[in-house]
């Protein structure tokens, strides 16, 4: 092996130089080819908006180190205390939050307490409010939320910013969280201010304010009240404009057995079965809908011989 | 020699290895090259295609439907990358990770579905705007103003990504199970023309198939060639149909379902127990039709009842629409196929009537689904294709070729698999018996022992009734133990949508023209929409639901006064009473 190792060196040795020569050339070149190709580190240049929506749509395909790198330097180059700078900050502590695998919590803390200190007049305030209060409610597998420490968090974001998206969304966690308990003080209490949101609210997530208001009444034993609740849900219903085509064969169905076995509201249950079955004909639960229709004629018929009308 | 050859020689021979690898890697290069350019000429725009499905008559319908694409569009070539089952899953991550994927890609299985989401998030193009609107190669059709989705059988339901909130796939088949038959062999032993429709005219011809034997080989004929590959067609399309019932005695949320956590609470409480006529009726059936499969059927594979058929030896087997041209293909020559649907036992039936409500409810869900790659350099033309694939016409003509069911509303379908025609009224099965872990592994060993008759019907309700009571919450509670991680990843791509909706909003505060403001503030609506939807539906109920299942696993007895989920309580009958007589006194 060594002499054959000898003789191969002293040919090398010997070989015209311009052809070593090229030979490196031609390998340094296919090398340099191959690394070019592995990969492109994406280079974040551009005016703080657009770096901003960069960091947006590198996070939403879950390129989460793009992300970063595009909210840091919209972060580096715009003021501190700017709303642009606490956008950028905000899509960081984003990232860091919600990134997995890799988050680092302790870090998004930080980076949404920053906010708070250095940009009291953001509109990205009330946002990182409720994201500092989804950290405390949203915790690790096999932990349990300090519920106190989750409530008082949501009333905050409700008591500062009455009106904002986000305080309306606190205040629908808040109210599961007191629903979840399923027990009737503290359904009645969430069941008073549902009912208080609903007669001041026009849009933003009232049908689900109805809908956990439908909850609320049946926890309470009240079926009139849970089946115009679900009702008011249902026409509630925000439509996406571009969009439009929402399925409703479920909420059919619901409206159906509530308007029939809870509160023999045939007419009613009449109505949604047949709407299912007219509007979704493929859907699953048809069957269903016409053993339903044949139920209630047939108790109907039984009622009306028993009684002789 | 001269120095200049001694140096190259030399130079070869060190460098010998390196040399061939890199001869090598010349000539791929140059035959790829000249092979792509020999299929695309020059100005060509070229459609690569990417799926799964190898059966020659799938590449030959894609072939002439890109021939017909090329009639009209004559500067557009589609290429296809077949690639086989076992490892489409890692070629496909791979092409997209690599930025080499083709430009459509069949989309939907050989990998997790948390894994095509992430995919479809990353890699994929948005198609919701072109399902909500009409299909312009279906114009002069009777459908060429509807939206896409409306023009499919199931409504483009497959297609739609609930947690994108958008439509990211073109489904262009649609797929069912039927019972295949040997018509000549039927004839032979039985008599008969055509296959029997009902449950005991079944059985009845299957007595007549196993006392006949083959005169040549002296080997009793099988009347059910199966697996338990096929065995899951038949408890899934006959047998597990049977329980549908149970809902009117646990569907306690009342969703017409029957969970795994009410199941459990139904048999805690005592409500429902395997002797209630439709889980006995049910696990009956099993007993009865299996005893006509081959001995030894749970041990074996797919191919290996396929070839029993295939050898005449046995007579029914069941199969999808995805084997009935090659099966036929294979028969040709030598025995007449057939195809029928699962014998159900009638309402009048002794045993079964009480129990048996209808045949199965088939979903018409589309598959054979195909996505757009982000990579695409003309997205365009490759949404125009799919859209000619999904056309009336052209589903017809790419279904035919293949042997598939169209998913288009108005196409005409191959006469053999008019058996296939979906169930679009029907019943469901309602067991659900496990609860993970533990259950899990019991209810298998349980239910495989009495598929094979090692069990008998009342050791096996016994032994594993007592099982699945002990320790069904433990599995549950087990189960339930990481639910908050669904929130968290809900709460991910919700912040993706709500950075978008507030960037919409700048954008459309900053818009200088009235068109932009208004095209912007359309997009600010939509995406907020969208947030508070996903919001409403996934977030905003996660603690609630949780806190009810956990209320209703708990429990060890009914509330007093139960009254069960489709009976009328004794308030409610008084209200309807009174009512009908108000009615008769107006």
């Amino acid at each position: 092996m060594a002499r054959n190792f000898g003789r191969r060196t002293e040919g090398f040795i010997d070989m015209d130089h311009r052809t070593t020569q090229f030979a490196r050339v031609l390998l340094a070149g296919l090398l340099a080819l191959g690394l070019a190709a592995c990969g492109k580190k994406t280079d974040h240049a551009g005016d703080v908006a657009t770096l901003i929506g960069d960091g947006w749509t590198a996070y939403r395909l879950s390129e989460y180190s793009n992300a970063i790198l595009a909210f840091e330097a919209a972060r580096a180059a715009a003021e501190k205390g700017s709303a642009d700078w606490a956008m950028a900050t905000y899509g960081l502590a984003t990232v860091w939050d919600l990134r997995r695998p890799g988050e680092d919590s302790k870090q998004a803390t930080q980076l949404y307490q920053e906010i708070l200190a250095a940009a009291p007049e953001s509109p990205m305030i009330p946002w990182t409010e409720l994201a500092l209060a989804r950290q405390q409610h949203l915790v690790p597998v096999g932990q349990e939320p300090d519920y106190a420490a989750v409530n008082q968090a949501y009333r905050h974001i409700l008591d500062q910013f009455p009106g904002h998206l986000a305080a309306k969304e606190a205040f629908l966690y808040l109210q599961s969280i007191q629903l979840a308990q399923l027990e009737p003080k503290s359904t009645r209490a969430a069941v008073a201010q549902l009912e208080d949101f609903v007669a001041r609210e026009k849009k933003e997530f009232l049908s689900p304010a109805w809908s956990l208001l439908a909850v609320g009444y049946h926890t309470l034993g009240d079926q009139e009240k849970r089946l115009r609740a679900e009702k008011n849900s249902f026409e509630t219903t925000e439509v996406d404009p571009s969009d439009p085509y929402i399925e409703f064969a479920w909420a059919y169905w619901n409206l159906g057995t509530i308007a029939e076995f809870e509160v023999g509201d045939f007419d009613l249950a009449r109505k949604y079965y047949q709407l299912l079955i007219d509007t979704y004909p493929k859907d699953i639960r048809v069957y269903g809908c016409k053993q339903a229709l044949a139920r209630m004629d047939a108790l109907e018929a039984q009622i009306r011989a028993e009684e002789g009308i | 020699m001269p120095k200049f050859l001694q140096s190259a020689l030399a130079f070869v021979r060190t460098y010998f290895a390196l040399l061939v690898v890199f001869a090598v890697f010349l000539w791929s290069a140059f035959v790829i090259v000249a092979f792509r350019s020999q299929q695309t000429p020059p100005g060509s725009v070229v459609i690569r295609l990417g799926h799964w499905q190898l059966e020659a008559s799938v590449r030959e319908g894609i072939d002439e439907m890109a021939r017909l694409y090329r009639e009209k569009h004559p500067n557009v070539v589609v290429i296809q990358d077949a690639i086989p089952e076992g490892t489409y899953g890692q070629w496909v991550s791979t092409q997209l990770m690599g930025g080499t994927a083709p430009d459509i890609l069949q989309v939907g299985a050989m990998l997790p579905a948390n894994i095509w989401l992430s995919y479809y998030n990353r890699y994929f193009f948005p198609l919701s705007r072109y399902v909500n609107a009409p299909n312009p190669h279906n114009a002069g059709t009777d459908i060429a103003d509807l939206p896409l989705r409306q023009t499919y059988k199931d409504g483009m339901k497959t297609a739609y990504v609930t947690e994108m909130q958008e439509y990211m796939s073109v489904p262009l088949s649609l797929f069912g199970v039927r019972i295949f038959y040997n018509k000549d062999l039927l004839k032979q032993l039985t008599g008969r023309d055509e296959a029997p429709r009902d449950y005991r005219d079944f059985l009845a011809v299957c007595d007549q198939i196993r006392a006949a034997v083959n005169a040549d080989t002296g080997q009793p004929y099988i009347p059910i060639a199966g697996s338990q590959y096929h065995f899951a067609h038949w408890d899934g399309m006959m047998f597990s149909p049977v329980t549908y019932g149970a809902f009117r005695r646990a569907d306690f949320n009342r969703d017409g379902f029957v969970g795994n956590d009410e199941t459990f609470v139904a048999f805690k409480t005592g409500l429902l127990d395997f002797y209630y006529p439709p889980y006995a009726l049910w696990l009956k059936m099993l007993r009865e039709v299996t005893d006509y499969f081959q001995v030894g059927y749970t041990g074996l594979g797919r191919d290996e009842a396929v070839f029993l058929f295939a050898q005449q030896r046995a007579v029914f087997m069941t199969t999808g629409t995805w084997d009935a041209r090659s099966l036929q293909e294979q028969a040709k020559g030598q025995f007449e196929v057939g195809i029928m649907d699962f014998p159900i036992p009638s309402r009048d039936d002794p045993v079964y009537g009480e129990v048996v409500e209808g045949r199965i409810y088939e979903s018409p869900g589309g598959g054979f689904q195909f996505g757009v790659s982000r990579n695409s350099k003309n997205v365009d033309v490759a949404v125009d294709f799919l859209l000619f694939l999904a056309s009336q016409q052209g589903n017809e003509k790419l279904n035919g070729i293949i042997g598939w069911i169209p998913a288009i509303v108005g196409t005409e379908l191959d006469p053999l698999l008019q058996a296939f025609e979906p169930h679009l009224e029907g019943i469901y099965g309602n067991a659900n018996f496990t609860l993970g872990g533990n259950t899990a592994v019991t209810w298998a060993q349980r239910y495989s022992l009495y598929q094979v008759n090692q069990i008998s019907f009342d050791d096996f309700a016994r032994e594993y009734t007592e099982y699945y009571v002990r320790t069904g919450l433990e599995d549950f509670l087990e189960q339930q133990r990481d639910w908050r991680r669904g929130m968290q990843r809900n709460e991910q791509y919700l912040a993706g949508i709500r950075g978008r909706a507030i960037l919409a909003d700048q954008a459309a505060a900053a818009a200088r023209t009235p068109e932009e403001q208004s095209a912007a503030a359309l997009d600010a609506e939509s995406a907020w929409v969208r947030y508070r939807a996903i919001t409403a539906s996934r977030q905003i109920w996660g603690e609630l639901n949780h806190a009810r299942q956990m209320d209703l696993v708990k429990r060890d007895k009914l509330p007093e006064g139960f009254v069960g989920p489709y009976e009328y309580s004794s308030n409610v009958l008084a209200k309807i009473r009174q009512r009908l007589r108000d009615e008769a006194s107006k």
